[in-house]
C-alpha cells in the first residue's frame, strides 16, 4: 500500500487515473506504480495533470502530489 | 438400405456442423452500459457497510455450502443507519467459483426467490447423473464429435434449460440491484481469472447481456477433465472500446517491476483487446485453476485504486466505513492411507497430488494476503494516531497534526470445513467427494454447518456487536 497527498489551496475531488479516487488536502490509498493525478470540476488548475510514479511511501510521509491555481504565480 | 445409410450420413453431417453458441458482438463501447457495478442501483444497500463474499468451487458441496451461508445471512438481523435489517440485504458484492457460481448466478436471476427454488433446483437434483446420461445418448455423441462442441456445452445447455430457466446476464441487468455478483472462470491461455463481467466482456468487444448465465456458470465449473473448457469469440478491435488510463501506465512499469502484478493484470487485458483480433478465439476452463476461491478479484478491489469495482477507490472518497469480506470455502482434506505401505504412489494418486496440492498452498495464501492486506487498512491509520498521541504527550511544542487516510473496521471471515471444532465432524466434512451430485441429508448437513461456522468465526462475532445483529437458530428468531 502506498500513500499520496494531492494537495491545492481548497478541497477538490481528485481523478486517479481518469476515475474518481478521493479528495485533495487529505491522505490517500494508492497501490504502487505509475498513476495519473488530476483535479475534478473547474479547470482552474494547473498543471493539467501530473503523472508520478509512486513507490516506498509511507502513511507518516505520504508522496505531495502539488497543484496550483492557475492565476497564482 | 440406401435410406438409411443417407440418413446417417445426414447425422453425422449435423452433428460434425454442431458448434457452441456465440457469444454475440458488441455494437458499440459504451463505458456506462451492460452488466457493471457502478450501474447498479443500491436504495437499500449502503456504500458504509461494505460486504463482499466469495464461494469457492467444490461441486454441489461448495454449492451447498454458500447455500447455507445465504440463508444464514438473510436471517440475521443488523442495525444500520437507524435501520433494522437483514444483513443479505447489504451485499455489494459476490464473487464465486465453479459448485460456487451456481447459487451466486441463482441469486444474480432471482434474488429472494433462491430460497424457494434452488435447492429442488440445482442442490438434491442427481445432476451429474443427469450429464452422464446425456453424455451417453447416441443423438449426443454426433454434436459431441464436432470439434467445436464439448462436453460443457452440453452441460451448458442442460443447465439453461433445467436450472436457469434460460435466463441471461440481460436479465439480471433488468433486476438492477446489488450484489454485483461475479462468475468467474479460467483464460486457459494467460491463466488469469476471466470475470463474466461486461468490463471483461468490453476487451472482446462482446455484449455479457446476451449470454446465458448458464455458459457463464459452466465455464466456471468446467473441471478439467470431466468437463471440457468452453470457447467465447472475441471481437476484440470492431466496437470502438478503448482500455482505461491505467492499463497503459501499468504496462509502462514492466521495466521498473515497481508492481508486477498491476502490470501483469494490464497485460492480460491488452491481450485479450490485442486488434485482429489476435486471439480470435478465448477458451475457457473451470475458475478453480487461476484461484479456487474467487477471492483475487476482491482482493485486486481492495488493493487497488485501478480496478473495475475499487473498492480502495471507494475507501479514498470516504464511502466506506465497515469492510467486511467473507470467504466461503468448501476445500477438503480427505484421508489418504498412502503413508501406510512402503509401495510406490500410483500415476493417478500423483497426478491429483499434483493437481491439487498447488490449488489448497495457492489457496492458504490467498486467504492470508487478504488478512494482510486489510491489516494493512487498520494499522495504518493507528500509526498516524499512536504518532499524534505521542508526540502530543511530550507538550505542545512538540505536537505533530498528521493526517490519517480514511478509516475503516475491518472483519476478514472465514467459513471453512477446517474450523470445524469436533473432531469427527471435521473429518466427515473435509471427507466429501467434490460431485455435482451429493445425498440430500449430505447437503442439508452443508447447509447448517455453513450458518454454524458463520455464526461461530470470531470477525463475524465482533461485527454481530458492532452492528447489534444477531443470527437466529434455523427456524428461530432473534
Amino acid at each position: 500500500m502506498e500513500y499520496v497527498k494531492i494537495t491545492f489551496p481548497t478541497r477538490r475531488l481528485v481523478y486517479i487515473d481518469d476515475e474518481e479516487g478521493g479528495y485533495t488536502n487529505t491522505v490517500l490509498r494508492v497501490d504502487a506504480g505509475t498513476h495519473l493525478f488530476s483535479l475534478g470540476n473547474v479547470a482552474n488548475f494547473r498543471p493539467a495533470s501530473r503523472k508520478v510514479t509512486v513507490a516506498d511511501t509511507s502513511v507518516l510521509e505520504p508522496l505531495e502530489v502539488k497543484f496550483f491555481r492557475k492565476d497564482d504565480a | 438400405m440406401r435410406r438409411a445409410l443417407l440418413a446417417l450420413l445426414a447425422l453425422l453431417l449435423v452433428g460434425a456442423c454442431a458448434s457452441f453458441p456465440e457469444n454475440p458482438p458488441l455494437a458499440h463501447y459504451d463505458k456506462n452500459a451492460g452488466y457493471r457495478f457502478a450501474s447498479l442501483a443500491h436504495p437499500d444497500n449502503s456504500d458504509s457497510l461494505f460486504v463482499i463474499v466469495t464461494f469457492s468451487g467444490g461441486g454441489t458441496r461448495a454449492a451447498a455450502l454458500a447455500y447455507g451461508v445465504l440463508e444464514a445471512l438473510r436471517d440475521t438481523r443488523i442495525e444500520w443507519q437507524g435501520r433494522r435489517e437483514s444483513l443479505l440485504d447489504e451485499v455489494d458484492v459476490i464473487s464465486s467459483i465453479s459448485g460456487g457460481s451456481f447459487p451466486a448466478a441463482y441469486y444474480a436471476l432471482r434474488g429472494r426467490k433462491i430460497f424457494d427454488e434452488f435447492p429442488e433446483r440445482f442442490l438434491y437434483r442427481p445432476i451429474q447423473s443427469d450429464l452422464l446420461k446425456l453424455a451417453l445418448t447416441p443423438t449426443n455423441w454426433l454434436r459431441l464429435a464436432g470439434p467445436s462442441y464439448g462436453r460443457s456445452d452440453l452441460a451448458a445447455d442442460f443447465y439453461d434449460r433445467e436450472v436457469f430457466g434460460g435466463g441471461t446476464y440481460a436479465d439480471v441487468i433488468a433486476r438492477g440491484r446489488r450484489p454485483f455478483v461475479v462468475l468467474n472462470a479460467t483464460d486457459m491461455t494467460s491463466g488469469a481469472q476471466f470475470p463474466f463481467i461486461q468490463d471483461e466482456f468490453d476487451l472482446l468487444c462482446s455484449d455479457l447481456a446476451k449470454v446465458p448465465l448458464a455458459r457463464a456458470a459452466a465455464a466456471s465449473s468446467a473441471f478439467p477433465g470431466g468437463l471440457t473448457p468452453l470457447t467465447f469469440r472475441n471481437y476484440a478491435g470492431s466496437c470502438g472500446y478503448e482500455q482505461p488510463a491505467w492499463v497503459a501506465l501499468a504496462a509502462a512499469d514492466h521495466a521498473s517491476r515497481v508492481n508486477a502484478r498491476r502490470t501483469a493484470r494490464a497485460e492480460v487485458r491488452l491481450s485479450l483487446a490485442a486488434p485482429g483480433p489476435a486471439r480470435p478465439y478465448i477458451h475457457l476452463t473451470d475458475g478453480g485453476v487461476a484461484d479456487n476461491l474467487g477471492l483475487r478479484g476482491p482482493l485486486d478491489a481492495i488493493a487497488s485504486v485501478d480496478h473495475s469495482w475499487s473498492v480502495m477507490r471507494l475507501i479514498n472518497r470516504d464511502r466506506i466505513d465497515k469492510l467486511v469480506v467473507i470467504v466461503v470455502n468448501a476445500a477438503t482434506s480427505p484421508k489418504s492411507d498412502r503413508d501406510e505401505t512402503a509401495s510406490v504412489p500410483g500415476l493417478i494418486d500423483t497426478l491429483s497430488t499434483a493437481a491439487g496440492v498447488p490449488i489448497d498452498n495457492y489457496s492458504f495464501d490467498t486467504v492470508d494476503l487478504l488478512k494482510k492486506t486489510m491489516k494493512e487498512y487498520g494499522e495504518d491509520t493507528k500509526l498516524v494516531e499512536t504518532c499524534n498521541r505521542l508526540s502530543a504527550a511530550k507538550g505542545a511544542q512538540c505536537a505533530l497534526k498528521l493526517d490519517a487516510p480514511h478509516a475503516v473496521d475491518l472483519y476478514p471471515v472465514q467459513v471453512a470445513f477446517q474450523y470445524i471444532a469436533s473432531r469427527e465432524e471435521r473429518r466427515w466434512f473435509q471427507n466429501l467427494p467434490t460431485s455435482f451430485e451429493l445425498p440430500r441429508e449430505t447437503v442439508d448437513r452443508l447447509r447448517a454447518v455453513g450458518r454454524q461456522l458463520l455464526a461461530e468465526d470470531p470477525q463475524y462475532r465482533n461485527l454481530m456487536r458492532a452492528l447489534h445483529g444477531c443470527l437466529a437458530p434455523a427456524g428461530g428468531s432473534c
